[in-house]
């Protein structure tokens, strides 16, 4: 079974025994959670899309394992072109589900993985890049949703991980056994880690020969004895309990973060991918984030399409869309959000080939295209906003609205153009605040500035592979500098 | 010995010095080696791509066919091993004589 289909992805985490914790309960059936089911069904759609002829060509490629027709997600980057499908694919994602639909964590974890493990195994002698194989052909022939675990707590960041006052906040081997390590510590913000069916954890920072025990990777089982999950809140997540369907701005999708506890969690030796060897560390945060980076330049822009959309209908809706500042606005964001696919797609086209034979972005422009996305969408966001007006965060509710007695009044006084429906009007206005205040804002707004690393993360790469000194060459030589 | 081809990228945005690196890539050539960009009608026994970066978009099958070996250098890599840039040289002069003994 190469592709699962969107129900045998879902029954699949119904066989599954999660440790969750959501607001001070243990939660008993994270499936069909109502907090947490909106972000499944975003996954579950990376499922769905691949069954379809209409996206096939973007969603599924093929195997350089086994030849076999795969879910794009599960895929080892083969040449460019792959690099530019991740990104439409990611673009077409973010489309659907107007939501983080948290599978790319994974299919950027496998890529790092591949490329560092073999480079590793040249040099060292060592036999990880096997091992990530045999996984790796496990995924793609089970269709799994692997979580990419990469940023640990880091508790006081002027301190290294061994210096930390509690060793814990990075994760770390405690124990080394003839069967496997035993693994504490924690990964914090974890996307979509209820959704997985498995984990690929990645050291968090370059480290140094005194911490090699947090150079690290591994995989396991996401409902692993040993694994505790708790939730992250969202601003909002509490109307999806109301049991409404226009308040949470997005009723069928969303996504999801969570600390990810490894209490002395056991990792048999066969699925651990990196232990001690501290001089890839580097590398392999390196590659991961460059990766996610590229991602930026898909899934936000995806997302992006769905604010300019319901931006666009809100001007519809409220009649002002003909007014030229309106139209400009538009403009504005569409030109903002196509800068960043236009990113996305430069590092992918620029992207070449690893010793391993996988391919690897341009990390100069993947950096460019992420530093672009910890501006970019707050400004569209604005935009947005400046367009649907201040009813977006004033109107009343979808109860009021649907009240056999006050109904009536929110009806007459909330209506714009005459034709159109006023629930239709509070529905685009609720989308927009669900993507730019409400629960996706996570994914829109702090994930686009957070996530992948933060601003300064990419200007210390952008300085590092920005080619000054040949800058400075050309410059000389235009003004006739002789040395 | 013979000549030993050299094929250039375009050179938009080389992240190493490109002639830097063939001039002292000639040197360390045993004698009576050489180092040409003139193409041969029946394409050279061994030859250097020289890419300025490691996306070495130049590096197509159209101008793989002018070698029937090839010594790759994209950006810091040798055959997709990084080096230090100091060292390609020397790695590039002993693959070249790897490939001559064969």
């Amino acid at each position: 079974m190469a592709l699962k289909t969107p129900e045998q992805y879902e029954e699949s985490l119904r066989t599954m025994n999660f440790r969750v914790y959501l607001m001070g309960e243990l939660v008993k059936n994270v499936v069909d959670h109502p907090i947490i089911k909106p972000s499944m069904n975003s996954v579950k759609m990376t499922y769905a899309l691949a069954q379809n002829p209409q996206h096939e060509d973007l969603m599924t490629a093929k195997s350089h394992l086994t030849g076999q027709k795969i879910n794009r997600f599960c895929h080892i980057h083969q040449n460019t072109e792959d690099l530019v499908k991740k990104v439409k694919m990611q673009r077409l994602m973010g489309q659907k589900t107007g939501a983080c639909f948290q599978r790319c964590v994974g299919m950027d974890a496998i890529n790092a993985v591949d490329s560092v493990t073999f480079e590793m195994d040249k040099k060292l002698g060592t036999q990880y890049h096997n091992r990530f194989i045999k996984f790796l052909r496990m995924m793609q022939e089970e269709d799994l949703t692997v979580d990419g675990a990469m940023t640990d707590p880091k508790g006081d960041r002027s301190l290294p991980p061994g210096k930390q006052a509690d060793p814990d906040l990075y994760t770390r081997v405690v124990e080394k056994r003839k069967e496997g390590i035993v693994v504490r510590g924690a990964k914090a913000h974890q996307t979509g880690a209820i959704n997985s069916h498995w984990i690929l954890v990645m050291p968090t920072i370059t480290m140094t020969k005194e911490d090699s025990a947090y150079a690290l990777s591994f995989v396991a089982p996401a409902d692993t004895e040993g694994i505790l999950y708790i939730y992250g809140r969202q601003s909002c997540d509490t109307r999806k309990l109301e049991g409404g369907q226009i308040d949470v701005g997005n009723l069928q999708y969303g996504g999801h973060e969570a600390l990810m506890v490894f209490d002395d969690l056991f990792v048999p030796w066969e699925n651990v991918f990196m232990c001690g060897e501290y001089e890839y560390s580097g590398a392999l945060v390196e590659r991961f984030a460059g990766y996610h980076r590229q991602s930026y330049g898909g899934c936000k822009v995806g997302v992006g399409d769905v604010l300019i959309g319901a931006a666009a209908l809100a001007a519809d809706y409220n009649g002002a869309s003909k007014a030229s500042h309106i139209k400009d606005k538009l403009i504005e964001m569409m030109h903002l959000n196509e800068t960043l696919y236009a990113c996305g797609i430069a590092c992918s086209a620029e992207g070449h080939q690893t010793a391993s034979g996988n391919y690897l972005i341009d990390l100069l422009l993947a950096n460019v295209c992420k530093q672009n996305v910890t501006r970019l969408p707050y400004e569209i966001a604005r935009l947005a906003e400046d367009i649907a007006g201040g009813l977006m965060v004033t109107m009343a509710s979808e109860h009021d609205l649907k009240h056999p007695e006050i109904g009536k009044i929110v009806e007459k006084y909330f209506k714009g153009v005459v034709s159109v429906p006023t629930e239709h009007r509070c529905r685009v206005l609720r989308l927009i605040e669900n993507i730019t205040l409400g629960t996706a804002a996570v994914g829109y707004r702090t994930e686009s500035m957070h996530g992948a690393g933060s601003p300064q993360a990419q200007r210390i790469m952008i300085s590092r592979q920005g080619n000054l000194e040949y800058k400075k060459k050309l410059a000389k030589e235009i003004a006739g500098i002789k040395d | 010995m013979g000549l030993i081809g050299v094929k250039y990228c375009g050179g938009c945005n080389p992240h190493i010095d490109r002639s830097g690196l063939v001039k002292e890539i000639e040197k360390l050539l045993p004698p009576g080696c050489r180092l040409t960009t003139d193409r041969l009608s029946d394409g050279w026994e061994i030859a250097i791509f020289v890419c300025g970066c490691p996306t070495a978009c130049a590096d197509q099958p159209a101008a793989g066919s002018m070698s029937r070996n090839w010594v790759r250098v994209r950006g810091s890599t040798v055959d997709l091993e990084p080096f230090p840039e100091d060292k390609i040289a020397d790695v590039v002069a002993r693959k070249i004589e790897t490939l001559q003994k064969k």
